[in-house]
């Protein structure tokens, strides 16, 4: 099961890149990532309602089915949605067919490497995998082959190579402080061996580990200080690359954060969420200054995606039943919410032919559609009711004061706060006022909102109510955090 | 920059016959391997293809680094002497003969990326990289005696393809930028 999950995408990308028509890719692309969709459907529910599936190199846990759903998910929207976003640019002779199919080829094979990530057993294999979706999407940040794309192609490769090259000192020592644990020779990485001998880790080495892997697997989770590559890659890559970057490949690596976290945790209790606090309070931070300042949309979003990253490692940070269920409802809520906003500034930015949000006006007048359902993703994204992230954010919030961290949760009262300012400020002085002379008025076509309607219809629905299955889904994932819901 | 891969060439020579030492120390047979990989891939392989794109982008020398030679050898140093006070606690226990590796490892990490920070051109950030995993390396087969060998061998073929592709963007940058020198990459911010 768990290789046809694998094999859907590969043999997508194969057949995208013999496709000879412009038609074909498109049909081609939307159908595998339907397929493996419906592949991932099964597996994701097995796992999540019995015991891991374990065979080989492969284990699907609770945790990974989470994670496996999000990516399936958001990368069907996403191929659907840019099916009218590269006819769009192609009209504009910004790209040929030959790009198109490049284009293709390696969107799939990015979402092979994420789904790997989550996947895999080993955690040496993760780190490959981890390589790869770095490796492979750098060529689509500098799809359009322009000077400051390349530069933050450039950017990304080194930061993010540079990162991961910590991270795997940081599993090399894990694998050390298992030695003891697990005898000589017993030669493996894997998460689920090394998670039955957690608590007779080698404390100290544990420690270290942790450290090199929370800033290595963090800069490309787009921790602060460590997100520098994140606003420029996220604003010059295509638009529906950018969502996929912010709202699966962060995630991906924030999956690999936590693995360690859950066995660091029991080797050395507190010591990785004292980590995971600090850094995900001071993203939120940083993140507020920016969202103030940055003018490009696409930046304005991607610093929004640090916020958000931040938040869901101060959920487990925080720890305990209510902030570990808030993190995880959180990673399904910003997936889905910050697709909706890149989706919706993809329209914008075609439209308007900028990414400056000054030079924006009038979006209501030119693009109802859009216009109300960015207002829509605005709202949610700020965090107000009755969206999903707010619900997020407030059991993060409740389980920050049900554990006594009165500091870290007016902290982040503030912060949410000034982020809400902000993002009405921005969003509805886009949407207000008057148009520039000569933009002219009209939806760009309906593949490019059916999406967003899905999306904006899940975060409605996932804040008003939780669906049964989703809230047992998400208590048999926090159960691996040894929190009882 | 000639001197530079030659450099780079021979430390991943003497890392190689680390590796070798410790494999007949051990008697493991898959650090051998392993041995033999780094000899191939980052003894040979690398070194020739950054011979080659430096020739075919016309890149010769390094010119005006950020940081004087002497300073840079001073805050190397200084680097050295961190490494050994962070693992100090971790091998004050480990056996003799990879005693110092670890440290020696960190060091390793810890100078190629100073060199990454401190050099303009895209080529020598690519080989500070590469200095980088080199001292990783030598961390892994002296701490653990070797990962499990379908890790190792997937982290080499992780490291060959980066280096292809970073080849491919130092072209890209080259024929955009007419210049290696990534300074002028300071458009984005913001």
């Amino acid at each position: 099961m768990i290789e046809a999950l694998l094999l859907v995408p590969l043999f997508t990308a194969l057949l995208c890149g013999l496709a000879r028509s412009e038609r074909t890719i498109y049909v081609l692309s939307a159908a595998g990532s339907t397929v493996t969709a419906l592949v991932a459907f099964p597996c994701c529910y097995q796992a999540l309602s019995g015991p891991p599936l374990h065979r080989g190199p492969w284990y699907l846990d609770p945790l990974s089915a989470l994670f496996v759903l999000v990516i399936v998910v958001i990368t069907l929207l996403v191929s659907v949605y840019s099916v009218q976003y590269l006819q769009h640019d192609r009209r504009e002779g910004e790209v040929n067919v030959k790009d198109l199919r490049y284009y293709h080829v390696l969107l799939h094979l990015f979402a092979l490497c994420m789904l790997l990530v989550v996947v895999v057993d080993s955690l040496g294999l993760m780190w490959i995998a981890v390589e790869g979706t770095t490796l492979i999407s750098a060529f689509l940040v500098g799809f359009y082959k322009k000077g400051e794309a390349i530069e933050a192609s450039w950017k990304y490769l080194i930061i993010c190579s540079v990162g991961i090259t910590l991270a795997l000192l940081g599993i090399v020592l894990l694998y050390a402080s298992s030695m003891a644990a697990l005898g000589e020779g017993a030669d493996t990485l894997d998460w689920s061996a090394l998670r039955a001998v957690a608590d007779q880790l080698d404390p100290a080495l544990v420690k270290v580990a942790f450290i090199f892997i929370v800033v290595g697997l963090g800069t490309k989770a787009g921790l602060a200080p460590m997100h520098t590559w994140l606003p420029d890659a996220h604003s010059q890559s295509p638009t529906p690359i950018s969502a996929l970057l912010s709202a699966v490949l962060l995630n991906c690596a924030m999956y690999g954060v936590l693995r360690v976290h859950i066995l660091a945790q029991a080797a050395v209790p507190g010591f990785s969420s004292s980590l995971l606090t600090f850094f995900g309070l001071l993203s939120v931070a940083i993140a507020t200054a920016f969202l103030l300042t940055s003018r490009d949309l696409k930046r304005f979003l991607a610093f929004s995606s640090v916020e958000h990253m931040g938040i869901i490692a101060l959920g487990f940070g925080i720890g305990g039943p209510l902030a570990v269920l808030g993190a995880l409802f959180h990673v399904v809520a910003h997936s889905l919410t910050k697709t909706l906003m890149f989706f919706g500034a993809g329209n914008v930015i075609q439209r308007y032919r900028t990414r400056e949000m000054r030079e924006i006006k009038g979006v209501g007048r030119t693009m109802p559609a859009t216009a109300s359902l960015l207002v829509l993703g605005g709202a949610a994204i700020a965090g107000s009711p009755p969206f999903a992230i707010f619900i997020g954010e407030l059991l993060i919030t409740a389980g920050a004061l049900a554990s006594g961290e009165y500091l870290v949760a007016g902290l982040f009262i503030a912060l949410m706060a000034i982020i809400f300012a902000a993002m009405t400020y921005r969003v509805l002085g886009m949407v207000s006022g008057r148009p520039q002379e000569g933009v002219p008025a009209g939806e760009l076509g309906a593949l490019r909102l059916i999406p967003m309607l899905v999306l904006a219809a899940a975060i409605l629905m996932l804040g008003v109510l939780l669906p049964s299955a989703l809230g047992d889904a998400l208590g048999s994932v926090a159960e691996l955090f040894e929190v009882i819901i | 920059m000639g001197q530079l891969v030659r450099s780079f060439a021979f430390q991943s020579l003497m890392l190689a016959a680390i590796a070798a030492v410790l494999a007949h120390y051990t008697g493991s047979e898959h650090i051998y391997v392993v041995a033999g990989l780094t000899l191939v891939v980052k003894g040979l392989v690398i070194p020739r293809f950054l011979i080659y794109s430096m020739d075919r982008l016309k890149v010769r020398r390094e010119i005006e680094p950020l940081v004087g030679i002497p300073a840079s050898l001073l805050i190397s140093g200084g680097l050295v002497i961190v490494a050994y006070y962070i693992t100090e606690p971790l091998i004050s226990s480990a056996e003799t003969v990879t005693r110092n590796c670890l440290a020696v490892s960190l060091a390793v990490v810890l100078i190629g990326l100073f060199m990454m920070i401190s050099r303009r051109k895209a080529m020598t950030q690519m080989v500070g990289l590469l200095m980088m995993e080199n001292g990783l390396f030598l961390g892994i087969i002296s701490t653990t005696y070797g990962m499990p060998l379908i890790v190792e061998i997937g982290i080499f073929f992780d490291v060959l393809m980066a280096v292809l592709i970073m080849g491919i963007f130092a072209y890209r940058i080259n024929q955009t930028f007419e210049t290696l020198d990534t300074t002028f990459m300071r458009r984005l911010r913001g």
